[in-house]
């Protein structure tokens, strides 16, 4: 209710007072006292005027940021801890007339972010383009709630800025660190297949063309033999197959503890980096988070350098798999699945590792946890 | 124009604007205010690369030092604070213009020269600071805007992000030399804008309500202008000179007010006593009865009672005699003018200093400094002649004692030869009116108009006047008369003040000039007042004349019109003139909206057809809109909700409250697939309905009641859990 109050009742602009501006109300205070008492009319005068000047200012400033439209666009991809630029176009709508000295600052749940771009002049009818450097300590969604729309043109006597409903929601990826590629063990390396479609591989059968096949798999003789298009299927080769499991379990005191600093809405929500810092927590519990951080962030790294390299990558976790899969695509959907991993409690267990398949089990240091699955390999992060 | 460039010519306009504004009418010491502004235009070129400001910066702050201290002293001395303020001003200007570093010193400068308007607004009532704070108020503008993008670049544009790059800085000097920022389109557009600001500072003046104390603090010793007299002293030699500075504008009828009309005698003071040579006003004159009332708000009136004439009727007297409207510059006496004769004065109740003399002889006194605006409502017209032959000779008895003053002259002065001449011109004619004719008439024909003074030496003036040089100018004429016509036993009085006046056809007013000075008499009629006597022959009496015809003339009458208004409007401008103003305002709406409804009754066919043409160009411009495949898309509208989408959002609100979120990326299928929960089911049925609604386009009651029916079981559900 509070909230609905508050958006519908939202004053559209926002005024705030420069220095030079409150200089102007007191001398306009001041001359306006001094006009009353000694009735001198050119003092009158001087105190029109300087009201006129205030409200040309208003007018001027309403101006300039009428028909301003902001177009936010992120880099692809974005990793915790590390800058990225967030480009900023704005276009100037108003057919005949420019925008002069135009501030813009992406609102994150209605509060700026800490930077802003500054536009000098938006030609009639044009557009300018800019771009800040932001960094995101943590992985997680971000919504940017919108953006606000700030000048202080003509005269510098008050900043008045428009809030501009326009959610973005960020993925930032966990953080990237170096890892090494542990070397695949010879016991599962290569001859295999399992019955699963792959790219290319061994013949496994024929289906009818859907769209978005590639052409080059069509089997003619087939088509033309049912008229219908054909398609062959490939069985996976199961060599280079590789299962990264992530451990991200937190005790329930940390949880809690989490979930106290988070903003109080809803109390069940998963608890995740995103929620809002680790304010009042002990550095013991802190460090645990940072573990399960650590963990996540070389998992990712990991899925990463194995893709890197032409190998299929599953992801498990508790309450989240992700089936395996290779290419650019796939090393997104594993990295989405990372950034919004939530921390659950042990009592949530692991999907179950293939058992054939090369694993890597990354586990954080110093957080105690039952159930984790046992994998070939075992990093402590 | 480069932007730095853009930037400085602003403010020093800006600047300049200011400081004219407060030296224009010599405020300041000329040869301070000249070398100031000297200075002022060296310091254009007081910048890098040809000066580096810190090599300086001891000398400038010693001076300053220097500066203050003598003002303080000065100012301690003589007492005029603001005078001295004034001239610290111009030195502080001055200081800031040749050290102008960084954004800071910019602005100091935009706050000295708002402080020298307002200095400027004590100092200087003339049309000048007018002019300048118009300029100033475009300068002003302009600077203020330069100023800002100015200080914006610097605050701002220091770093430029490149994709791949790391940051670098941009360099400011590149961006103040640019010469793409401002262009003439800006300096239009602003231009056009401050003249709307100026506007907008006009209404708001004339609407901020003037409920201050007037004149209160207004005494401060003016500039006040000479060529008028309160005494006559005959005699002297040389020639009299016409001086053309406009003392007085009065706006009247233009029945008696236009080019071709009689020119009008402006009243001021009357003299009693003719002695060495010389009028002068006793004590033993009578006063004058003035009574004061306040007829409304703000206004205090002055009705003068001349004895025995016919009786002033302040609430009526609109009906019976002449209204002038009159602004009176600051003279160097408290006399009132007025058309004779002048019967009821209104002007502002302002809290004023009594009068330093007591007032005699119908004339009103009333203390002014600055230029002070009066109505006066005056009887032109004297009484019919046949009524003035009838008139007794002799003063009334009640009059007797206190009128003897007006028949006074100096018996061991004047000679035999001015009586035995008196005696002579009056025999014969049986009523005053008749002997105070011939008199004139006397004079007219055996005397000489001229401007030369001669200096009688050790004779009595008026013999030397009337017998030797035969030659004078309007206080020969006038003393003549009194002398002659007071030895013949007609009580007459002397009068000082102004006669004519420069018609201004621009604004229909008279501008009354210190060279319209002119004496006249005034004649006691027992039963019928004061009538006036004007000896002066009649073509040399106006040696100014109404001014020329000639485009010089007419382009210093032009200018005058200005003056006047500026006045009018500017300086004198009070709460009797304001609530005037709205009255007239009110009047004219209300004028207005009823000959727009007789307009509308009258040709309601004509507006029809305006209307009608009105909606046939927008329905023609709208379709020639949606014609052009060009032309922008309109906003495609929201479309209306149905209930099943609602009792759908509703439900998935309540989830998300439940810890179950539907994230960005999952359709509301699979948001339902995912459900393992007892009320999944019901999910699932309400996202089939979502789908069929929402997607579907089919709208079904029944299928609405049902998804009603699900969202409250599933909240429901939700709310047990």
């Amino acid at each position: 209710m509070r909230k609905w109050l508050r958006r519908r009742w939202r004053p559209p602009r926002r005024l705030s007072f420069t220095r030079e501006g409150k200089i102007l109300v007191f001398l306009s205070v001041g001359v306006g006292f001094a006009a009353i008492n000694t009735g001198n009319n050119l003092l009158y005068l001087l105190l029109g005027w300087m009201l006129s000047f205030i409200i040309a200012s208003g007018v001027l400033s309403e101006a300039t940021l009428r028909a301003l439209v902001v177009e936010r666009r992120p880099p692809p991809k974005i990793f915790a801890s590390e800058p990225f630029l967030m480009e900023v176009v704005i276009k100037n709508g108003k057919p005949k007339r420019a925008s002069y000295s135009i501030e813009v600052e992406d609102l994150q749940a209605g509060v700026p972010i800490d930077k802003r771009c500054y536009f000098l002049k938006i030609p009639e009818a044009k557009s300018q383009r800019t771009s800040y450097r932001h960094t995101f300590v943590r992985r997680g969604l971000y919504t940017l709630t919108g953006y606000r729309l700030a000048t202080k043109f003509p005269f510098a006597l008050f900043r008045k800025s428009r809030d501009v409903d326009a959610p973005l929601d960020l993925l930032v990826y966990p953080a990237r660190v170096a890892v090494p590629r542990p070397p695949p063990r010879s016991a599962t390396r290569g001859d295999a297949t399992a019955d699963r479609l792959g790219r290319r591989g061994e013949f496994f059968g024929l289906r009818e063309h859907r769209a978005g096949d590639d052409r080059r798999d069509v089997h003619w003789k087939s088509s033309a033999r049912s008229g219908r298009l054909l398609v062959r299927e490939y069985e996976d080769e199961l060599a280079r197959r590789l299962v990264i499991a992530v451990d991200n379990a937190l005790p329930k005191e940390v949880r809690e503890a989490l979930s106290a600093n988070a903003p109080g809405e809803n109390e069940t929500a998963p608890v995740g980096p995103w929620s809002n810092g680790f304010g009042a927590m002990t550095p013991v519990l802190e460090a645990q988070v940072s573990a399960v951080e650590r963990a996540i962030s070389i998992a990712a790294s990991l899925a990463n350098a194995y893709l890197e390299v032409g190998w299929t990558v599953e992801l498990v976790a508790r309450g989240c798999h992700v089936a395996g899969g290779m290419g650019r695509t796939h090393e997104a959907r594993i990295a989405r699945a990372l950034a919004i991993l939530p921390y659950v409690g042990d009592d949530v267990a692991f999907a179950p590792l293939p058992k054939r398949v090369e694993s890597v089990l990354v586990t954080p240091r110093g957080v105690p946890a039952n159930g984790r699955p046992s994998a070939h390999t075992v990093m402590d992060a | 124009m480069r932007f730095a460039v853009a930037h400085k010519a602003a403010t020093y306009l800006m600047v300049s604007c200011a400081y004219i504004a407060m030296v224009g009418s010599g405020g300041v010491a000329g040869p301070i205010a000249l070398a100031g502004l000297v200075a002022l235009i060296g310091s254009w070129f007081w910048e890098p690369p040809l000066i580096r400001y810190e090599k300086w910066a001891w000398m400038w702050t010693t001076a300053s030092v220097f500066a203050l201290v003598y003002s303080i002293l000065t100012a301690v001395v003589t007492g005029d604070f603001l005078g001295v303020g004034a001239q610290f001003l111009v030195w502080l200007i001055v200081a800031k213009a040749y050290n102008r570093r960084a954004a800071r010193d910019w602005q100091q400068m935009y706050l000295l020269s708002f402080l020298m308007l307002v200095a400027g607004s004590v100092l200087n009532a003339d049309l000048t600071y007018g002019i300048c704070f118009l300029g100033f108020v475009i300068a002003a503008t302009w600077a203020l805007t330069l100023f800002h993008l100015r200080r914006e670049m610097e605050d701002n544009l220091l770093v430029k992000h490149a994709a791949d790059r790391a940051s670098e800085r941009v360099e400011v000097r590149r961006i103040l030399d640019s010469k793409r920022i401002v262009g003439g389109r800006f300096f239009v557009g602003t231009g056009l804008l401050s003249l709307a600001v100026f506007l907008l500072s006009a209404a708001a003046f004339l609407a901020l309500p003037r409920v201050g104390f007037g004149f209160f603090l207004k005494n401060r010793g003016g500039l006040t202008l000479t060529g008028f007299s309160e005494s006559v002293k005959l005699g002297g030699h040389g020639v009299l000179k016409s001086d053309s500075t406009v003392v007085m504008r009065v706006e009247l009828d233009s029945a008696i007010g236009s080019r071709d009309a009689v020119p009008l005698h402006w009243r001021g003071i009357a003299f009693d006593r003719y002695n060495r040579g010389g009028w002068s006003v006793t004590s033993d004159a009578p006063f004058t009865n003035d009574t004061v009332d306040y007829p409304r708000a703000g206004t205090e009136r002055h009705t003068l009672a001349w004895m025995n004439a016919r009786p002033t009727m302040p609430d009526r007297i609109e009906e019976v005699a002449t209204k002038q409207e009159v602004w009176l510059e600051p003279l160097d006496s408290d006399v009132m003018f007025g058309a004779s004769n002048p019967r009821v004065f209104e002007g502002s109740q302002v809290v004023r200093r009594s009068p330093q003399k007591a007032m005699h002889n119908e004339e009103l006194r009333l203390q002014h400094s600055s230029t002070v605006h009066y109505t006066v409502y005056s009887q032109i017209d004297p009484p019919p002649v046949a009524e003035l032959r009838a008139a007794a000779n002799e003063l009334p008895p009640a009059l007797k004692r206190s009128y003897a003053v007006y028949l006074q002259w100096p018996e061991d002065q004047i000679t035999a030869r001015t009586v035995a001449l008196a005696a002579q011109i009056t025999a014969g004619f049986t009523n005053n009116y008749d002997k105070a004719q011939a008199i004139s008439a006397w004079l007219d024909k055996n005397t000489r108009y001229t401007l030369e003074l001669k200096e009688p030496g050790r004779q009595e003036p008026i013999d030397f006047f009337l017998f030797d040089r035969k030659e004078g100018h309007c206080e020969y004429y006038a003393s003549a008369f009194a002398i002659l016509a007071r030895i013949a036993g007609i009580p007459t009085r002397q009068v000082n003040g102004f006669y004519g006046g420069e018609w201004n056809e621009y604004q229909g007013y008279v501008a009354v000039r210190a060279g319209d000075a002119h004496s006249w008499d005034e004649v006691y009629f027992p039963g019928k007042g004061w009538v006036t006597f004007d000896p002066t022959p009649p073509d040399r009496k106006d040696p100014l004349g109404r001014g020329g015809s000639g485009w010089r003339a007419r382009m210093g009458r032009f200018m005058d019109t200005l003056r006047f208004q500026w006045t009018k409007w500017v300086i004198e401008y009070d709460l009797v003139a304001q609530l005037q103003l709205f009255r007239d305002l009110g009047s004219a709406i209300k004028h207005g909206a009823l000959s727009l409804r007789d307009l509308i009754v009258k040709s309601w066919w004509v507006i029809a057809i305006l209307v009608a043409g009105a909606v046939a160009y927008a329905v023609i411009r709208r379709k020639r809109r949606t014609d052009d495949p060009l032309a922008p898309a309109r906003r495609v509208r929201p479309r209306a909700r149905s209930a099943v989408a609602d009792a759908y959002h509703r439900v998935v609100k309540q989830l998300a409250k439940h810890g179950i979120t539907r994230e960005p990326g999952v359709t509301p299928q699979e948001l339902a697939a995912r459900l393992a929960t007892p009320f999944a089911p019901d999910v699932r049925e309400l996202t089939a309905l979502y789908y069929a609604a929402e997607w579907g386009g089919k709208t079904d009651p029944t299928a609405e009641r049902r998804a009603g029916e699900l969202a409250t079981s599933i909240t429901a559900a939700l709310a047990t859990r």
